[in-house]
């Protein structure tokens, strides 16, 4: 593995430190490259033995409140995690279940409906699977869901169990991140969910969306910087051409920019205003999109012919950030709200 | 006050008192740019007033006219500058070069003498370390400087020396010892600061590329300059400069809201060119806003590692590029989105109604621009940059080099 000086996620502070350690450790027994090939094999992403593991480790109910068995952590304790999850491509639906329906549910006032469902999450049985309007149109890991939570755009929540949906599998991009189109036989279950937690929730979508980009975005780079390190022509290594050496840096400063912006969105989420946190959510995952679109191209570039083929796993992770680019908000999508939200403000701040 | 424990509560109280400072102080019609000797002169007495004030460098310490203010603090205080629309600072060579070298490898002597007048601008300081022949390749450069009793005779040129036809004062980087440079051009380079008035001394205004004045290139012929004058020790000057380029690559933490402020100009201009419905025009705007918000992540993120104690050096090089791009990206966005009037340098009228604020932007845009252009340049060129990032950070094998 590549030794750079890149400073790790969660540096700052020993808890988040202690978690992405607890993820990184998990993560490197069990989710290595041959579990994905094991996965990519057997035509099936998630794996419950693995969700399991990540359930037991106290991962999944990381943000449970502690009445269901949680560690009722805020949201911020998952950016390392999610990072780590990007960076090792794992294909299980955590941000959907462990944080976007954890913080619907905990956030409801159908304590009745939403408390049994918490606790089942904590002790890993179940899965849920979350739509989030125009965010998500197609559904992610939707066959394997237990519970869909559907959030309309106008902030209603519905849930729906797996027995009222008809799920029709897309031939997804990145066959480890498995997309549907669900349609549910009836109007499930009204559950009540305060529009300020329908708002965080969508948050979290999008700014966890960008931490996985920012870890997936994390492992380009390492394996391009490995890989151009090992691999000789014209008798040096590859990763000695200046060409070379230059496009490995920019995709550096992006890995990292996107990883600035991806952890500080979520942070955010806890400590900033709504609309702050909702500026900052949508700036990392609109950056993190387009800087993973282009370490894409480039750790493609710098394998050559190797990057090419089925056999060698980087496609894992180009498909991955191409999918995960383009889901809860492509780039294009969330500038111009941005930029919109930017011209009426100046325009009002004129009066 | 001790700064790294600040609680939100006192970094509030503390930006709730700049704020008000600012909102008394702050000339109400922005200065002309300081690229004239009139401007020049202007930003000058506006650093003094902020030196009256104890504002002129908050995170120094208190025995220099600092405030001990630590990071979050520090922060609080640029973002509050930049949103007032306060002047551009001239003395950043000093706050942020010469002070921090001086603090750290300088004499008590030579803190006492030039530290006080740096903060206070009553003396202006210009950097010279690039030479015609040395710009990259900076260690190869050539300015000698021989011992000659208590002093050293200095003979050579300096060039591009930002400020140099303003400032008093230039801290250089002169050849000391020939051999030792022969056998490792980092060595034998000394860290000399020299006053420009000492015969000898010759300074040439360059225009820029813009028409502005500002730039010089620096002569010295039989220049005498006192051995006490030396930063560190001699010989060692390379170490001691290095110690200085962190902050023209790293994060001036802060600055993101000066950015942000030139995005809020640039949504107005995307409503007075009536692009306000424009999707591409809002692609761009998007792009610069996201880019700004990314950095200002950035800033947060690198002042809780500081805080925390981490090291800051790896990230210097990562910032320096993405900065100077986003900040190209920026001017480069007006530009297009003033099409046609793009190439009529600052006219106001091409705003037709937009608000003072937008216009007075728009007049400076294009000196603005330039900047941006140099930044990339200064400081170590991106390139260099990539080099380092590649080498130092990542890990890449180096390239083979001539010996
Ligand atoms: C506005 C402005 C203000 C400045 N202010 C100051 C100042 O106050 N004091 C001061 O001392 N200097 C100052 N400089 C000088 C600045 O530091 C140099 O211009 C800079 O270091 C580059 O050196 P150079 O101009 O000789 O370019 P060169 O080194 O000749 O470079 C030319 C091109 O070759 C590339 N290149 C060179 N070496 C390599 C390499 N190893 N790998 C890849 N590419 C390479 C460069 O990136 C560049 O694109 C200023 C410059 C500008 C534009």
């Amino acid at each position: 593995m590549t030794a750079t000086s890149i400073i790790p996620p969660g540096a700052a502070d020993e808890d988040r430190r202690e978690l992405v350690r607890l993820t990184t450790d998990l993560l490197g027994r069990h989710s290595g490259t041959e579990h994905l090939r094991e996965r990519l094999d057997a035509g099936q992403a998630h794996d419950p033995r693995l969700w399991a593991r990540l359930a037991e480790a106290g991962l999944v109910s990381a943000l449970v409140p502690e009445e269901h068995g949680g560690a009722g952590l805020d949201p911020s304790y998952v950016s390392g995690v999610l990072h780590e999850l990007g960076r090792h491509a794992t294909p299980e639906p955590f941000l959907e279940t462990a944080v976007v329906a954890v913080t619907l549910l905990a956030g409801s006032t159908d304590t009745a409906y939403a408390g049994p469902w918490l606790e089942r999450i904590t002790a890993g049985e179940v899965l849920v699977a979350v739509r989030l309007g125009g965010l998500t149109p197609h559904v992610v890991h939707a066959a394997d869901a237990d519970l869909l939570l559907d959030v309309a755009d106008d902030g209603t929540v519905r849930a729906h169990d797996a027995s009222d949906l008809e799920v029709q599998e897309l031939a997804a991009l990145d066959a480890l991140r498995p997309l549907a189109l669900v349609r549910p036989g009836t109007d499930g279950v009204l559950l009540a969910v305060p529009p300020a937690v329908v708002e965080r929730a969508r948050l979290l979508a999008v700014a966890g969306a960008a931490c996985l980009l920012a870890g997936a975005t994390r492992a380009l780079l390492d394996q391009t910087v490995d890989y151009v390190t090992v691999r000789h022509q014209f008798g040096r290594p590859v990763g000695s051409f200046q060409a070379v050496k230059h496009a490995a840096a920019d995709m550096a400063v992006m890995s990292e920019m996107t990883t600035s912006a991806a952890l500080g969105a979520l942070d955010a989420v806890e400590v900033s205003t709504p609309e702050d946190a909702r500026r900052r959510a949508w700036a990392a995952k609109a950056y993190a999109g387009d800087a993973a679109a282009r370490a894409n191209v480039s750790a493609l570039q710098l394998h050559g012919g190797i990057g090419f083929t089925w056999e060698y796993h980087l496609h894992l992770w180009l498909k991955r950030v191409m999918s995960l680019a383009a889901s809860y908000g492509t780039t294009s999508a969330l500038r111009r709200e941005l930029a919109r939200e930017l011209v009426d403000r100046q325009r009002e701040r004129r009066g | 006050m001790s700064d790294h424990l600040a609680t939100q509560d006192d970094v509030d109280a503390f930006r709730a008192e700049v704020r008000a400072w600012l909102a008394e102080h702050v000339p109400a019609e922005p200065l002309p740019a300081w690229t004239s000797r009139e401007g020049f002169d202007l930003h000058r007495a506006w650093e003094r007033t902020l030196f009256d004030g104890g504002w002129a460098a908050v995170d120094w310490p208190r025995e220099y006219g600092g405030r001990d203010a630590g990071l979050r603090r520090s922060i609080a205080f640029a973002e509050e500058y930049y949103r007032a629309g306060a002047p551009e600072r001239i003395n950043m060579g000093g706050l942020y070069l010469l002070g921090p070298v001086l603090m750290q490898h300088g004499t008590p002597e030579q803190c006492a003498r030039w530290i006080p007048d740096v903060l206070s601008c009553r003396t202006i300081w210009c950097q010279g370390f690039s030479e015609p022949g040395s710009g990259s390749d900076l260690a190869s450069l050539s300015t000698r400087a021989d011992l000659d009793g208590d002093h050293f005779v200095v003979n050579g040129q300096k060039i591009w020396t930002s400020m140099g036809a303003f400032a008093d004062w230039i801290f250089a980087l002169v050849r000391t010892d020939r051999e030792a440079g022969r056998a490792r051009k980092h060595d034998g380079i000394t860290f000399l600061c020299i006053d420009l008035r000492s015969p000898g001394v010759e300074v040439r205004p360059l225009a820029m590329v813009d028409g502005t004045e500002g730039f010089a290139e620096v002569y010295f012929t039989d220049v005498r300059v006192p051995v006490t004058q030396v930063v560190g020790e001699v010989g060692q000057g390379w170490r001691v400069a290095m110690s200085t380029l962190g902050f023209e690559r790293g994060a001036v933490f802060g600055d993101h809201a000066k950015f942000s402020a030139d995005v809020d100009a640039l949504a107005s201009v995307v409503e007075h060119r009536g692009l306000a419905d424009d999707t591409q025009a809002l692609d761009e705007l998007g792009r610069v806003l996201v880019e700004t918000e990314v950095y200002r992540a950035n800033v947060y993120r690198l002042a809780a590692l500081a805080e925390a104690g981490g090291n800051l050096d790896s990230t210097a090089s990562i910032n320096k590029v993405f900065w100077t791009q986003m900040q190209h990206d920026i001017f480069d966005t007006g530009l297009r989105l003033m099409q046609e009037d793009a190439a009529v340098v600052g006219d106001p009228a091409a705003l037709g109604d937009a608000p003072p604020g937008t216009r007075r932007a728009w007049a400076d845009w294009h000196h603005r621009y330039w900047y941006a252009r140099a930044a990339m340049i200064f400081g170590g060129t991106n390139e260099i940059q990539r080099n380092i990032i590649s080498e130092r950070v990542l890990g890449l094998p180096l390239e083979p080099r001539p010996s």
